[in-house]
């Protein structure tokens, strides 16, 4: 993202309203994820220290660091997709997508992305679908009464490969 | 705008709202869409196309029965409007054939509706006839149902002020600009008995005065669209199938509390609501609804939208203000409370998403009118989100007062494939499990708080016989422990004791002197913590041990 | 003024004013780690927790938050504090089983061990000493107006330390952070030039060079800092002069002014 971009992101928001928030928003959907050089940038533009941006950037779990897979795998992990086996469908997803990991990241976020860097694997608290719990999302589209055995139709529509993800 | 430009364009919305040619509606809330909703209404759209046929096609938001979409209305001059379910985009051709002929598939047909009320406007006329077809009223899922906020959900275009317009829309706040003082506002809206649907439950009318008698040259309202509680969706619904009755109670409230600027505050994941309530605020300030002067008058309101980033804590007041400043959503100690210093250090006024849309038809019809709904010093009704292991999932809303039973029950229609109800979780993270034996419990503000739980925002999650209890509070924990912001120590510290002593718990190695410590480490959360995160964090463990002891005894060593 | 009666004693306070400062005036000893006089109330820690008997908003609350009115009543160690303050240390002991005043603390209420698991990070740099109070964040940004470091994550996950947990150029090497700290959990460290802010990503200051003897004495940025904002009136003769020189300094220079004449002879006299 080159400078002008950046410039036209931070005019575009004149009401100091949810101005900082709503710039930080808008590069992490256009960029994927927070660059350093851009927090570093917008942290002089904005006349706020860069801590105060690392420290948004890290403590609302819209914003990510790392660049994103090119596909965002989301599991909703509600209240409703709880009681209907989300949990399963995070463990069907850590398999197919051979992203098994156990150990808990420093932030506590759970991001895993694939080694081709295809597929990243992530959670979040309530997309409000629970009528059709258990749900994931993947990119912007949602899906609805999920079961285990519908993933890798779903995730096939998106180009995943068994022989090229799953884990062993 | 005056009140000729009002009248006209509600001519010009029924025009569209009941054209003189047949109408398909598609219900495309996120649900619907999810549902193929968007591929049915493809589908349609194509089939008319393909055949010239004259037809409308349009798009309106979710009637609430989840569990049955894709829906489709179909309207044909003269007859009642009947709404389809579970459509898919293979049924597009049998249903425009059906409609060029005046007539509906019938194995697809849900329901006819003849009259519909929007309470606030002259009722729509659909007409009779297909009386072969069950009608609204006797679909149980419907019956119990009293629909206040949700009247236009389901049956108007959400991405078109003219619908609005036709169901009576904008009227209220004609009313209360021209005819009234704003004491006479917040005088109706004590009246009409209303509380914050939030979840606290304090009365509205009397929270607006706290802002509105501060004296100062600015002062702020803000809409509280962070729905956070996991298993809750009607303020998703309400923004995404009605934004303009939240605008127009934003308004009213404005000008009875004298702030000139407002502020939806919406949570990210929600796009679908961040889309149509940007395009009818700028189709409100097209007709002069927003900016100065309006309908006018000396009142002026400007109105902007801040999208959250993803922290449960802001849905509290102090965080979300912190958040709408570009800061780290950490609450900070009350007093001052944000009507004495809110955003900017202003006098702000906070409720949430369906408090507003609550107001027009009080202003409307009154507070009386509203008084006389529901139950004693809960008035007026609530919009549950029915979901979990229960046959009939969807947004439910009831007067106050009733009984957990009929939700589950009646509406709900009881365990899937003949499983035994358990019990049902309500208010969210904050809230607890009810067990089946109490579900003759009145859901309303103090019943609920008098079993141990709260109303909260309106989530229902109904747990079966193979729901596990503790593993439902270890559910909720760890996600306060996630959500957690950190500041104070006993949420921060002690949740991250509770999460690790109930894996130990689920993981079969804990000692009754673990499950002690546990309910000792949940009072002292409850009594010493910052914000209501943490005071009410550790309420999903205190009722399971107080209902469902038997199912932690049972995993304690030793125990057979 | 106003009277709030503490613990049964009267005790005179401004209208306003908190009351964990009227109690600590008047030798009452309430613990409280995340208050400091010149900040914001914040409510962090919840150690000062008093029970209001008489005033607005009876029941327990914290002190630090609380604000002087005439007839407010409040008690300091009612038996549910204790007990609620004795929970409190538990959870910091397993957070910060290395901070000596939390083992203090833990002595003076009568705790002898947490029962919660303690949390022990190899090679933390805040020495397992940390329970995130927030005063170091709060003196960095608010009163030196540097922001150098500040809270990252949310929830457990909270730490503090410099963004990207790189060296941070914003930093002035003050040593506030360390000043402020209830638990002693921030170290730095004077490398003969450099001052090494060991808990803040090994964030390098260089020291200045005393003029006259020779000593580095204090980090350049805050020298600068310190002649703009704490004492804007200093000569710049006395600007490169650690305070062991500048006080020699000053006596001779006064020496010197007199000898030379540059105080001008009293007006009469000159006539």
């Amino acid at each position: 993202m080159d400078t002008a971009r950046l410039n036209e992101i931070v005019e575009r928001y004149p009401a100091p309203a949810g101005k900082i928030l709503g710039i930080l928003e808008q590069v992490q959907r256009e960029v994927g994820y927070l660059p350093k050089d851009i927090l570093q940038f917008l942290a002089k533009r904005l006349e706020v220290s860069l801590s105060e941006l690392y420290s948004l950037a890290t403590f609302y779990s819209f914003f990510t660091l790392a660049p994103l897979g090119e596909h965002v795998v989301t599991v909703c992990m509600g209240t409703a997709c709880h009681v209907k086996g989300a949990p399963e469908l995070v463990a069907t997803l850590k398999r197919l997508l051979g992203v098994e990991v156990d150990e808990v990241t420093r932030d506590g976020k759970f991001l895993l992305t694939t080694e081709d860097n295809h597929f990243s694997l992530t959670s979040a608290r309530c997309f409000g679908a629970c009528s059709m719990a258990p749900v994931l999302r993947v990119d912007n589209k949602i899906f609805g009464y999920i079961t285990p055995d519908r993933i890798p139709a779903i995730l096939e529509q998106f180009g995943w490969k068994e022989s090229q993800h799953r884990g062993s | 705008m005056d009140l000729d430009a009002l009248k006209a364009a509600r001519q010009k919305g029924l025009q569209k709202l009941l054209p003189d040619r047949p109408r398909v509606a598609v219900g495309l809330a996120t649900c619907g869409i999810a549902a193929g909703g968007d591929r049915v209404y493809a589908a349609l759209e194509a089939a008319i196309r393909d055949r010239g046929l004259d037809m409308e096609l349009a798009k309106v938001g979710c009637i609430g029965y989840c569990r049955e979409e894709p829906l489709v209305n179909i309207q044909i001059p003269g007859k009642p409007c009947v709404i389809l379910h579970r459509v898919t985009e293979a049924d597009a051709e049998e249903i425009v054939r059906a409609v060029a002929a005046g007539d509906v598939p019938r194995r697809l047909a849900l329901c006819r509706v003849e009259t519909w009320d929007p309470l606030v406007g002259e009722k729509l006329d659909f007409g009779t006839g297909f009386d072969d077809i069950p009608a609204y009223a006797d679909i149980p899922y419907f019956a119990p149902q009293r629909k206040i906020v949700l009247r236009d959900a389901g049956f108007i275009n959400p991405e078109d002020i003219d619908e609005y317009f036709a169901v009576g829309g904008y009227r209220a706040l004609y009313k209360a600009l021209t005819e009234m003082t704003p004491e006479a506002v917040i005088d109706e809206v004590i009246a009409s008995g209303l509380r914050g649907r939030g979840g606290a439950g304090f009365p509205t009318g009397t929270k607006w005065n706290f802002t509105k008698v501060e004296k100062s040259l600015r002062k702020y309202i803000i809409c509280n669209a962070d729905e956070g509680d996991p298993g809750a969706y009607m303020n998703r619904n309400e923004m995404e199938s009605d934004p303009h009755m939240i605008l127009e109670g934003m308004l009213i409230g404005a000008y009875a509390i004298g702030a000139r600027e407002g502020i939806i505050y919406v949570r990210a994941e929600y796009p679908l609501a961040i889309a149509r309530l940007t395009r009818a605020m700028e189709e409100a300030r097209a007709h002069g609804l927003l900016g100065k002067n309006i309908f006018g008058t000396d009142f002026s309101f400007e109105l902007t939208l801040a999208e959250g980033a993803g922290a449960f804590v802001c849905g509290e007041e102090t965080a979300l203000i912190a958040s709408i400043e570009g800061k780290t959503g950490r609450p900070r100690p009350r007093p001052p409370f944000p009507a004495q210093k809110g955003l900017w250090g202003m006098p702000t006024n906070i409720n949430n998403v369906e408090t507003w849309t609550n107001i027009p038809v009080i202003i409307s019809r009154g507070g009386d009118w509203f008084a006389g709904i529901g139950a004693e010093k809960n008035t007026g009704t609530k919009v549950y989100s029915l979901v979990g292991e229960v046959q009939r999932v969807g947004l439910v809303e009831v007067p106050l007062g009733t009984p957990i039973r009929t939700l589950v029950y009646d509406v709900g229609n009881g365990g899937i494939d003949g499983r035994d109800i358990k019990a049902v979780q309500t208010g969210g993270p904050s809230g607890g499990c009810i067990p089946a034996s109490l579900f003759d419990t009145p859901m309303d503000y103090e019943h609920l708080t008098a079993v141990g739980s709260i109303m909260g925002s309106g989530g229902v999650v109904v747990m079966d016989e193979t729901t596990s209890m503790v593993d439902t509070a270890r559910f909720f924990i760890g996600f306060t422990h996630e959500e957690s912001c950190g500041k104070c120590a006993p949420c921060r510290e002690g949740l991250k004791h509770m999460l690790m002593i109930l894996d130990k718990i689920l993981s079969g190695k804990a000692t009754r002197e673990n499950l002690d410590l546990l309910e000792e480490l949940s009072g002292t959360i409850k009594k010493t913590s910052l914000c209501g995160l943490g005071q009410t964090a550790p309420n999903p463990v205190l009722t399971t041990l107080k209902y469902f002891r038997n199912e932690y005894d049972a995993t304690l060593k030793g125990a057979k | 003024m106003t009277q709030v009666i503490i613990d049964g004693k009267p005790c005179a306070a401004e209208e306003g004013e908190t009351l964990l400062v009227v109690a600590r005036r008047e030798g009452i000893d309430i613990p409280a780690f995340c208050f400091e006089e010149s900040l914001a109330s914040y409510g962090a820690c919840r150690m000062c927790l008093v029970e209001v008997v008489k005033g607005a908003r009876p029941g327990i609350t914290t002190s630090c938050t609380l604000q002087a009115a005439d007839g407010l009543e409040v008690l300091t160690e009612t038996p549910e504090i204790t007990g609620l303050r004795k929970a409190l240390i538990e959870l910091y002991l397993a957070q910060a089983p290395r901070a000596e005043s939390i083992k203090a603390l833990a002595r003076r209420y009568g705790v002898e061990k947490t029962r919660f698991a303690r949390k022990v990070v190899k090679e933390d740099p805040l020495q397992n000493r940390c329970i995130l109070c927030g005063l170091c964040v709060r003196v960095c940004g608010e009163i030196m107006g540097a922001g150098a470091i500040n809270y990252i994550g949310r929830g457990q996950f909270t730490e503090i330390n410099t963004p990207f947990y790189e060296e941070n150029e914003a930093c002035m090497g003050c040593g506030a952070c360390a000043e402020v700290c209830p638990t002693g959990a921030i170290a730095l460290e004077d490398r003969t030039d450099t001052r090494v802010m060991k808990s803040w990503s090994e964030t390098k200051v260089p020291l200045a060079r005393c003029a006259a003897c020779g000593t580095f004495f204090a980090p350049v940025p805050f020298t600068r800092y310190a002649h703009e904002k704490l004492d804007p009136g200093i000569l710049d003769a006395l600007k490169d002069l650690c305070p062991a020189c500048r006080s020699k300094a000053a006596a001779r220079k006064a020496i010197l002014l007199k000898k030379e004449g540059v105080i001008p002879p009293e007006p009469e006299l000159q006539a």
